[in-house]
């Protein structure tokens, strides 16, 4: 019986996000925008999501006169993540 | 990126692994330009001080050292204030960064140290200059700093080329002493060892080219 995979990063752009979440300490809404190449509006709903289930904290400021929002993996966010690929891998022949 | 695809396990960890490796070159990249700035800085600084040393004669030239952390520090300002992302820290760059401020903390520790043995002469630091020499300990720091920097990135590149400035430094100081009684030439051994570190900024912004 292969495990259940966690529906909400079982998404490519939710699980691009805490990809890049889980090896850097926070990142800013434009970092993530670039590196996934999503719409502002898509990674915009998306970081509801996960913020939402409680996997990333979404923090709100400026940086300059420019507004900044700064998104961190939570633990219970890398807890999800590291359930998530430890049962990816037994879809895999590894 | 689409939201609503359907992703086989190996898509998943397809997305995963390209994301992270991104994202990985993206702040590699950033550290590899500042280690390019402060490279130059560097071989500036000391070929500056080698060429006014032996045109004047006058050993206090090498003051001119203390310039090193304003001709690094403010380009690298700019670099980051031109930032158009701001890019994340992560575990190693949080790393490279502790390694080379280490670094720089120890080697103006050290030239302290050297300018208060100048100045006091034979007092409580004569002993201990007698005991250590200050130039190849700053070469060893170097090579060091470069080496675990190699590690920390996984380039065997920047890796040698620690272990060349640390060891290959020290032989240059030795060869270099010969050549004069006041130390002019060995000034140097610092230029090599900016070519090497603007050698690895270059390398790491090259092999994180996205």
């Amino acid at each position: 019986m292969f495990p259940k995979l966690d529906p909400l990063l079982h998404s490519e752009l939710r699980l691009a996000v805490m990809s890049i979440l889980a090896d850097v300490t926070s990142a800013d809404f434009t970092f993530l925008k670039k590196q996934t190449g999503a719409t502002s509006g898509n990674l915009s709903v998306q970081i509801d999501k996960l913020a939402a289930a409680g996997y990333i904290t979404v923090e709100k400021g400026f940086k300059g006169k420019m507004p900044c929002t700064t998104c961190t993996i939570t633990p219970e966010g890398m807890e999800a993540f590291q359930g998530y690929v430890n049962a990816l891998k037994d879809y895999l022949p590894l | 990126m689409e939201q609503n695809k359907e992703m086989t396990a190996q898509e998943s960890l397809a997305i995963i692994a390209e994301t992270v490796n991104n994202s990985r070159k993206s702040i590699f990249q950033r550290s590899g330009k500042y280690l390019l700035v402060w490279g130059i800085a560097l071989t500036i600084v000391s070929l500056l001080v080698f060429i006014v040393w032996k045109t004047t004669g006058k050993q206090a030239w090498n003051y001119l050292w203390f310039a090193m952390p304003v001709l690094g520090l403010i380009p690298s300002y700019i670099l980051k204030s031109k930032e158009t992302t701001r890019l994340p820290d992560n575990t190693v760059s949080r790393m490279l960064a502790g390694i080379w401020r280490t670094f720089g903390v120890l080697d103006v520790s050290i030239s302290i140290f050297a300018i208060l043995y100048a100045h006091l002469g034979t007092s409580v630091f004569t002993s201990l200059a007698v005991a250590i020499s200050l130039s190849p300990m700053i070469l060893l720091l170097f090579g060091m700093a470069e080496t675990i920097s190699g590690v920390a990135v996984k380039n065997t590149t920047i890796k040698v080329a620690g272990l060349i400035t640390g060891v290959g430094g020290i032989i240059l100081y030795f060869i270099l002493s010969t050549l004069s009684e006041d130390g002019l030439e060995t000034t140097l051994r610092f230029t090599m060892a900016g070519l090497v570190l603007a050698f690895s900024g270059i390398i790491l912004q090259v092999h994180n080219k996205q």
